[in-house]
């Protein structure tokens, strides 16, 4: 159940609130309906925009029963914010910096496994329920209420499928952005419990790209759980040159697998509609799923 | 990113990593400081030993020849810019030793072979490699070490046991995401040697990694991309020189789909730009360099610009398009598409109109996309 990951209401602190881009990120998020209760900053005192900030994520929480945290820091002290985070109890941690060193990343999986809090990020743009809480900054012209489940790694493409599949009155009732890094909190398998059993979840948009085997993971989850809904999946970076890193870092470290045929395979067989162009997939996902607007047959 | 093998070798070197001497040429008229020597074509990917890249002359007829051959010479599309000659080292045996982030599970992959050679990715010589995860720590590594070496025979043990323990330390310290020796050469007298290496590193680890990046820095004509990163803060990656299609775009995902959705169309785009927006702070120089960039293409016909503006104003953004434009008139010869949407894009509209309307506005990507593809065929 989506519920198990965000809830709307849910009280949330942000690490870093008190810098140029958390303090503007904070507005937008509380301005979308994001219960913020709290910041958190090694040296302010006092308060910003009529939010308190503490020193430490366990000072924030002892006082306000924060449960989620959206760190906003520079990517050098990432690490230590999760540490933080981890530490104080927190159970959602959404890493929204980019350029976290993947050494880091790699002590941060260990940290928040042993705290068993869940990690959405590096580099990741957030997740949002549509119209109730929005942790990060999916731009709100691609975010509407509707029945989408959509797990996205590259920030820009998934604005762009969303937006198209938006305008056609289709909106998601879960969004997670999970990041273009290559070693992460979060992956793509990791997400689809909560859209399992979900009641507002009709189909599954998957926005993936070349590099890793994120999908190929997937994909294989899917077979095993049983999830029966529709998926649709978008492959970027068909034309993407072996060893050129086209901005995401997923794509050098592992040679196996990551390749767009092994993706568009994995995912075919777990009975996935894989599309190469997004209008393609704007298209398909309008003819399967019911849009609020124009009640339509449910496929699933 | 892959550093060059006589790169990284000279990081080794400072960490007192044992390798044969060599020294970097560039040009075809080097000469080496002995001989024989192997000439090694130094580019990031691996391979180069079966593409005819590593070749072992024993005279300076020899060498001329294999020179001026491996320095024109491409390798899976990588240009031969310069070669490492390396001294010939007489050893007892070949073995393999690799370290690498392993993305899936979040630690680090071990493998460790006692044959290594070059046909490590042969299926037969895989099953002789002995692989086990460890956790990303060097105290983890560092006892699956020993538990590996255990199963290892008894000959160059000792000698991979140290070199392990070293390669370790320098892909923890380093923060490599893959160091792979192979083969690390068995001496006779109880030393080793790291005869060829791979060594991956983390662009992100460049600020606190000093050694690294002055690397990079000294050395930007065979790290253009990197560098590029290091200094501005943005990707911007030539794909096809004879390309027709400029981009300016944003986004690493997205600017990738829409090399992928032109090529599909079947046109050449001319270059991978991912510009970010958020690193302008009012100031057009990162726009002006992209232009005279693209302006720079011989066949540039078109230029799509791309974007998505989450947090970006477009009103804003549109100043800055109109003042980089100001600045490289060449660019103004060719048909300019702008795809705009998110905030401010009233602003951006007048901002456009109020200069003459130098470049086409369109709210809608598809519609973009044939605006600035029929652009071409008016062109042409």
């Amino acid at each position: 159940m989506i519920s198990d990951l965000v809830a709307p209401g849910m009280p949330v602190l942000v690490q870093g609130l008190t810098g140029r881009a958390g303090r503007a990120q904070s507005a937008q998020m509380r301005r979308y309906g994001t219960n913020i209760v709290a910041g958190v900053s090694p040296r302010a005192e006092g308060d910003v925009d009529g939010i308190a900030i503490y020193r430490t994520c366990a000072e924030a929480v002892g006082a306000t029963g924060a449960q989620a945290s959206v760190i906003i820091v520079p990517p050098l002290s990432v690490l230590d914010s999760i540490r933080d985070a981890a530490a104080s109890g927190i159970r959602l941690i959404v890493a929204i910096t980019e350029g976290m060193p993947i050494h880091d990343a790699l002590k941060a999986r260990v940290l928040v496994r042993q705290s068993g809090a869940i990690w959405i990020g590096a580099s990741t743009p957030g997740l949002a329920i549509p119209g109730k809480i929005k942790l990060g900054f999916l731009p709100s012209v691609s975010l509407a209420p509707g029945s989408l489940g959509v797990m996205s790694k590259s920030g820009t493409l998934s604005y762009e499928v969303c937006h198209r599949l938006v305008s056609r009155g289709l909106g998601q009732s879960l969004w997670v952005g999970v990041g273009g890094d290559p070693v992460k909190g979060t992956r793509f398998a990791d997400l689809l419990p909560f859209f399992h059993d979900d009641p507002e979840t009709e189909a599954l948009v998957v926005v993936g790209e070349i590099g890793g085997n994120e999908e190929e993971e997937l994909a294989a989850r899917i077979r095993e759980a049983g999830f029966r809904k529709p998926v649709f999946a978008l492959l970027a970076g068909k034309t993407a040159r072996e060893g050129v890193t086209m901005g995401h870092a997923g794509a050098l470290i592992q040679d196996t697998s990551g390749t767009i045929e092994s993706k568009e395979a994995a995912l075919r067989a777990a009975g996935a509609h894989v599309f190469s162009r997004i209008e393609e997939l704007a298209a398909a996902v309008a003819r399967s799923v019911a849009s609020p607007a124009k009640p339509a047959l449910r496929v699933g | 990113m892959m550093l060059l093998e006589h790169h990284a070798k000279g990081l080794l070197e400072g960490r007192a990593i044992p390798v044969p001497a060599g020294i970097l040429a560039t040009s075809a008229d080097s000469s080496a400081p002995f001989l024989p020597a192997i000439v090694k074509a130094q580019v990031p990917t691996g391979g180069r030993g079966k593409s005819g890249g590593i070749v072992k002359v024993e005279s300076n007829v020899e060498l001329q020849e294999a020179l001026r051959r491996l320095l024109s010479m491409q390798i899976k599309g990588h240009d031969v810019r310069a070669v490492r000659l390396e001294q010939p080292v007489e050893f007892l045996a070949e073995s393999y030793i690799s370290f690498a982030v392993h993305a899936d599970s979040g630690c680090v992959l071990v493998m460790i072979a006692p044959q290594g050679g070059i046909d490590i990715e042969d299926p037969r010589m895989r099953g002789q490699i002995i692989t086990r995860l460890a956790d990303p720590s060097l105290i983890a590594v560092q006892s699956m070490i020993e538990e590996i070496l255990v199963e290892l025979p008894n000959s160059g043990r000792v000698q991979l046991c140290e070199a392990a323990h070293a390669l370790a330390k320098c892909f923890f310290d380093y923060e490599a995401l893959l160091l792979e020796i192979n083969p690390v050469f068995i001496l006779g007298d109880g030393r080793w040697a790291a005869g060829d290496v791979k060594f991956v590193i983390d662009e992100n680890a460049l600020p606190r990694q000093p050694a690294i990046s002055a690397i990079i820095e000294s050395n930007k004509t065979f790290y253009p991309e990197a560098a590029l990163k290091l200094d501005q803060g943005f990707d911007f990656v030539v794909l096809d020189r004879a390309g027709d299609i400029g981009l300016v775009t944003t986004g690493a995902g997205l600017s990738m789909q829409l090399v992928d959705e032109l090529t599909e169309r079947g046109h050449r785009p001319y270059n991978f730009c991912d510009i970010r927006t958020g690193g302008f702070k009012g100031d057009p120089s990162r726009l002006v360099q992209v232009f005279r960039w693209i302006a720079d293409g011989p066949a540039i016909r078109s230029v799509l610009m791309n974007f998505f503006a989450g947090m970006t104003d477009l009103g804003e953004l549109a100043i800055l398009l109109i003042a980089a434009l100001e600045q490289v008139p060449e660019l103004k010869r060719v048909p300019i598409t702008a795809r705009l949407i998110g905030n401010g894009l009233d602003e951006a509209r007048a901002v456009i109109a109020a200069a003459g309307n130098p470049l086409a506005i369109e709210t809608d990507l598809e519609r973009a996309m044939d605006r600035a593809t029929r652009n071409l065929e008016v062109a042409r």
